[in-house]
């Protein structure tokens, strides 16, 4: 009996163990996953929200990217916009938070790919958005790299994945804010 | 795909349809936009198709030519004034687009996707 209570109190402390190493130190997927869930929430908003809220949501939005990342998006229908560094992802996301009154974003069937390095990773998924007034929604396959810089998974590069690929046609380009 | 389905209806997809045998054209499909190997996606695309692999399709003042042949669609509602040049499709490759030509062409989502990315048949 008291073999087995021990084998028991073994295989609890193991098991605590693991849990806290989970814990303390997650994998590079639970942590980017985590990571995109806090976007998708501070690129959302209500139309309670006041302007203050709204900024200090947008300056931390911005905290998710790198300095130089790339922003390359090609929404059909809607729009085309290329945003280089944070600085731009920060006017940008104000600019939006003006220009509609609640924003829905979702980031849905995110797919990870970890570089063998674990220093970098490749995040696809599609994004279901809503603007508050638009009756139709956004939706739109898209592909994230990220890398880690300084201890932290930062988006480095953004673009759209057209998933029905085909045609060269123009459309119309968002206004330049900056 | 209005006016075939309308907004906020619920539709289903046969999952089994293309299990025998290949999409037809004219048949409306759900398209996903994730991953293959993620195999319940949260959302697809409703689109008909009218490319089969290895044809070549074009618009020509709204009406599809498939291999310089004029296309006869019956489901099509409204005339359109599309003009796309002629794309000549992969071997895995359908070409996909919705009902509602009244639209510009630069504003509908529609053009060609790859077999994997075909879930199954929609069920009226």
């Amino acid at each position: 009996m008291k073999i087995v209570l021990r084998v028991l109190s073994v295989a609890a402390l193991v098991a605590v163990g693991v849990w806290l190493w989970t814990v303390l130190f997650p994998s590079p997927e639970k942590v980017i996953r985590q990571r995109l869930a806090t976007v998708a929430k501070r690129a959302s908003f209500t139309a309670d929200e006041s302007a203050l809220a709204r900024l200090a949501d947008a300056e931390s939005l911005a905290g998710y990217f790198s300095t130089n990342v790339e922003i390359d998006l090609d929404v059909p229908g809607r729009f085309q916009l290329t945003i280089t560094g944070r600085d731009e992802v920060t006017q940008h996301a104000a600019a939006a938070d003006s220009m509609v009154s609640s924003l829905s974003v979702k980031f849905l069937d995110v797919t990870l790919t970890i570089g063998p390095d674990k220093q970098s990773a490749v995040a696809d998924f599609t994004v279901e958005a809503r603007a508050g007034g638009d009756p139709d929604l956004i939706v739109q396959e898209m592909k994230f790299t990220l890398r880690k810089i300084d201890g932290q998974w930062l988006i480095t590069r953004v673009e759209t994945i057209r998933t029905l690929s085909i045609l060269n046609l123009e459309l119309p380009r968002a206004p330049s804010i900056v | 795909m209005l006016p075939t389905y309308q907004d906020n209806s619920v539709n289903f997809v046969n999952r089994l349809a293309y299990l025998r045998h290949d999409p037809k054209r004219g048949d409306v499909v759900g398209i996903r936009l994730s991953d293959p190997g993620i195999t319940r996606p949260s959302l697809l695309y409703l689109k008909r198709i009218i490319g089969l692999p290895g044809e070549t399709v074009a618009f020509v003042d709204g009406q599809v030519l498939i291999n310089g042949q004029v296309l006869d669609e019956p489901y099509k509602k409204y005339d359109c004034d599309w003009n796309l040049p002629p794309v000549t499709l992969g071997p895995n490759e359908y070409l996909v687009v919705g009902d509602n030509r009244s639209m510009p062409a630069k504003y509908h989502v529609f053009g060609k996707v790859e077999s994997d990315h075909i879930v199954g048949k929609a069920v009226l």
